[in-house]
C-alpha cells in the first residue's frame, strides 16, 4: 500500500479536526456533515479514540426528531446527507434507534415530482425533463427534484441498511431508485447531475456522478453495469480532476478494478472532503464502505 | 350566533380583496436613473484593467475600503464555446479593484451543477490565469452560512458568509442567452450565490420559487453591487451550455444591476421590457432608455443581434 499517499491525507484529516469534534469544508471552517461523515469514514481505524468518538458525537447529535440528519449545527433542516450518517453507521455496526429512524425517513422521502399532484400535472402537460415518474429517487433537501447523487448515497445506505432492516417498502424504494438511474443515464453512457436532455438536446456525462451513480447501482438485477464500467474506466483515465479522481476509483475499486495508485508526490489539499475521499480511494482506504454488504465486487 | 355569510355578501368582499390584492401587485416603478457604461473591446490581450477603470470611472463607483466579491460566472467547461466568464478579464478586474484601494478581493462562485468547483475553474483556465488562484477563491457553494429571513416566501433561506460580509459584490457574467430565462446576464448570475451545500447541485429550490422570482428576490436582496459584462465572446442560440460562441466585442458596467442587463438585452437585440425577470425588477431599477444615462458606446451602435431560440423569437427588439 501506497503510505506515502494516503498517511498525509489522514494526518491533515486529524490535524484539522475543528475542536467540536467535526469537519468544516475547508480548515479553519464550521463542521458541516457531509465532510464530517467522510472524515469519519476515511479514518474509521481510529474509531476507538476519544478524537474520532468526537466526531461521532456531534453528528450523532445533529438528527433531527423526525429521523432525519441536518446539515450542520446551524441550519435546522433534513438534508440528502442523512444517508451518509446511515452509511457510516453500518460501516460501524451501529444499528440502534436513530439509525432506524433515520432509515425510515430515508424510505419516506423522495422528489417532489413524485407527488400525486406533480403526476397528475405531468400526465396532462409535456415534462420539459422527460423524466419518468414511476421511479423515486431522493432530492437534496424535502421539497426538491430528485437527482442522481442524493439517490446515489441513499442507495448504498439503504442496500447497506437491509442486512439489519427489512421490509417490503425498503426493497421497493431501492428498485425505484435503481430505476430512476438507469433512465436518467445519459447517451454518452454516464450519468451527469440527473438531467440526460434539455429541451430535447442531449447533455453530456460528468466523471464524478458517473461514479456515483455506479455505486447506487451495485448489485443491481436490472443494470447492465460492464459497458457504464467501462466508460467510467476511460473517464478516469482521462481526467485530471482530483475531485473526479477519487470518487472513479472509490467506485471502480468497489467493483473490484485494480487501478493503479496516484503518485505519493501528489499532496493533500485544503479541500477536506476531496482529503477524505483520497484518503478512502486508496486501494485499502476505505472504499468498502460503499459497497453494500453481500455484493461481491 | 353562528355568523352569516350568503353568497350576496361574500362577492362584495371577494372584489375588495382582489382589488386590494392588485393595487398591491403594482409597486411603484423605480423613478430614479442610472448610469451604465458600455465599452469596446475587440479581445482579451487587450489592456483590460484600464478598461474596467474607465468602467468603474464612468459609473462613478466608490471603492476605496470595500471588502468586494467578484462573481464570475463558471457553468460547466467545454473547450469548443465560451461558457464562462474569461479568466482574463477576472484577473483585470481583481487587479482593477486593488489598484483603487479596495480592502480586500475575493473571487468567489457556486457553480449550480457541478461540485468540483476548484476542478472546474481548473479546466476553465483560472488557476493558471489568476495568481494564488486558491488563495483568493472562495467556492461559494461549500462556504459557511447565514440565515436571512422572509426571502421569496420562505421564512428563512441561507446565504454563504462571504457575500453577507461583502460591501460590494461585483457580478460578472458572460453574455449570454438562456433555455429558460431569456437571457443570462448580471442578475441571473447570482444565482451562484446560493450555496449547494444546503440547497444542492442543481439548486432546485430556486426552480421551485420560480426562475424569474429568484432572480429578482436574490437581487432585492444584495443591493450593493457593481455589475462587468463579459460581452467581449457572448454565448448565442441555446444557452447557457449548449449555444455557440458569439462575438459582441463589448464590456458593459453598472451599478444598477437592472439597468445594465437592459442595456445588455438592447445590445443583444432583445427586448427587455419583454425578458420576465426584468418586468419584475422595474421598481427598484431601470429598464427604460429614457432612465438610463448611457456612457461611452451608444448601445444601439453597438448591436449585434444574438442568435434566438424558436421559442424565444418574440423576444426580438424591433
Amino acid at each position: 500500500m501506497a503510505q506515502g499517499y494516503l498517511r498525509p491525507r489522514l494526518e491533515a484529516l486529524r490535524r484539522h479536526q475543528n475542536p467540536d469534534g467535526g469537519w468544516g469544508y475547508f480548515p479553519g471552517k464550521r463542521s458541516w456533515l457531509e465532510p464530517t461523515a467522510y472524515a469519519l469514514l476515511a479514518l474509521q481505524k481510529d474509531s476507538e479514540s476519544p478524537a474520532w468518538q468526537k466526531g461521532w458525537r456531534l453528528l450523532r447529535s445533529w438528527q433531527r426528531d423526525d429521523g432525519a440528519w441536518q446539515p450542520n449545527g446551524h441550519v435546522p433542516e433534513a438534508h440528502w446527507a442523512t444517508a451518509l450518517a446511515i452509511t457510516l453507521h453500518c460501516a460501524n455496526k451501529i444499528h440502534d434507534a436513530a439509525f432506524r429512524k433515520g432509515v425510515d425517513w430515508l424510505v419516506d422521502t423522495s422528489g417532489s415530482e413524485t407527488r400525486l399532484f406533480a403526476r397528475l400535472f405531468a400526465m396532462v402537460s409535456e415534462s420539459p425533463t422527460g423524466h419518468d415518474l414511476k421511479f423515486r429517487g431522493w432530492p437534496w433537501r424535502p421539497g426538491a427534484t430528485a437527482w442522481i447523487e442524493p439517490t446515489a448515497h441513499t442507495l448504498v445506505a439503504l442496500k447497506k441498511a437491509t442486512k439489519q432492516i427489512s421490509g417490503s417498502e425498503l426493497s421497493r424504494r431501492i428498485v425505484l431508485g435503481e430505476g430512476l438511474i438507469l433512465r436518467r443515464r445519459c447517451s454518452d453512457g454516464g450519468w451527469n447531475y440527473g438531467a440526460k436532455a434539455a429541451l430535447g438536446i442531449e447533455l453530456p456525462s460528468y466523471p464524478e456522478t458517473t461514479a456515483l451513480a455506479l455505486l447506487g447501482l451495485q448489485g443491481s438485477r436490472e443494470a447492465d453495469l460492464p459497458p457504464a464500467l467501462r466508460h467510467a474506466h476511460h473517464l478516469w483515465q482521462d481526467s485530471r480532476s482530483r475531485w473526479s479522481r477519487a470518487w472513479l476509483a472509490i467506485s471502480l475499486r468497489s467493483f473490484g478494478a485494480a487501478l493503479p495508485e496516484e503518485p505519493e508526490s501528489q499532496q493533500p489539499t485544503h479541500d477536506l472532503i476531496l482529503t477524505a475521499l483520497e484518503a478512502l480511494a486508496t486501494p485499502e482506504g476505505g472504499h468498502r464502505y460503499f459497497r453494500p454488504d453481500g455484493v461481491t465486487a | 350566533m353562528k355568523p352569516c355569510l350568503t353568497r350576496r355578501a361574500l362577492l362584495p368582499a371577494a372584489a375588495a380583496a382582489v382589488l386590494v390584492s392588485c393595487q398591491k401587485a403594482a409597486p411603484t416603478p423605480f423613478a430614479g436613473t442610472s448610469p451604465v457604461a458600455v465599452l469596446k473591446a475587440k479581445s482579451y490581450q487587450e489592456d483590460l484593467v484600464a478598461h474596467i477603470l474607465t468602467g468603474i470611472f464612468l459609473c462613478g463607483l466608490q471603492v476605496k475600503d470595500k471588502r468586494v466579491v467578484l462573481k464570475p460566472n463558471l457553468v460547466e467547461f467545454d473547450a469548443a464555446t465560451s461558457i464562462n466568464t474569461d479568466v482574463a478579464l477576472v484577473a483585470a478586474a481583481l487587479h482593477a479593484f486593488r489598484s483603487l484601494g479596495a480592502s480586500s478581493v475575493t473571487i468567489a462562485e457556486g457553480p449550480g451543477h457541478r461540485r468540483d468547483t476548484l476542478g472546474l475553474a481548473d479546466e476553465a483556465g483560472y488557476w493558471k490565469g489568476v495568481r494564488n488562484f486558491e488563495d483568493n477563491f472562495v467556492d461559494l457553494n461549500r462556504d459557511d452560512v447565514s440565515p436571512i429571513k422572509n426571502f421569496a416566501g420562505q421564512d428563512q433561506f441561507f446565504f454563504p458568509n462571504t457575500v453577507l460580509a461583502a460591501d460590494l459584490i461585483v457580478s460578472m457574467p458572460k453574455m449570454k442567452t438562456h433555455h429558460w430565462a431569456g437571457t443570462t446576464l448580471s442578475m441571473k448570475n447570482f444565482f451562484g450565490l446560493v450555496p449547494g451545500a444546503v440547497y444542492g447541485w442543481p439548486k432546485n429550490t430556486l426552480h421551485y420559487i420560480g426562475i424569474a422570482e429568484s432572480i429578482v428576490a436574490i437581487n432585492r436582496q444584495f443591493r450593493q453591487t457593481f455589475a462587468i459584462v463579459d460581452g467581449i465572446v457572448g454565448m448565442e442560440g441555446n444557452g447557457p451550455i449548449q449555444g455557440t460562441p458569439k462575438t459582441a466585442n463589448v464590456l458593459v458596467f453598472g451599478k444598477d444591476l437592472v439597468a445594465v442587463d437592459a442595456t445588455c438585452c438592447r445590445i443583444m437585440g432583445i427586448d427587455p421590457a419583454k425578458i420576465e425577470y426584468l418586468t419584475m425588477s422595474a421598481d427598484f431599477g431601470a429598464t427604460s432608455e429614457a432612465q438610463i444615462q448611457q456612457r461611452g458606446e451608444n448601445p444601439a451602435a453597438v448591436r449585434t443581434d444574438f442568435q434566438l431560440m424558436q421559442q424565444y423569437q418574440s423576444l426580438r427588439l424591433a
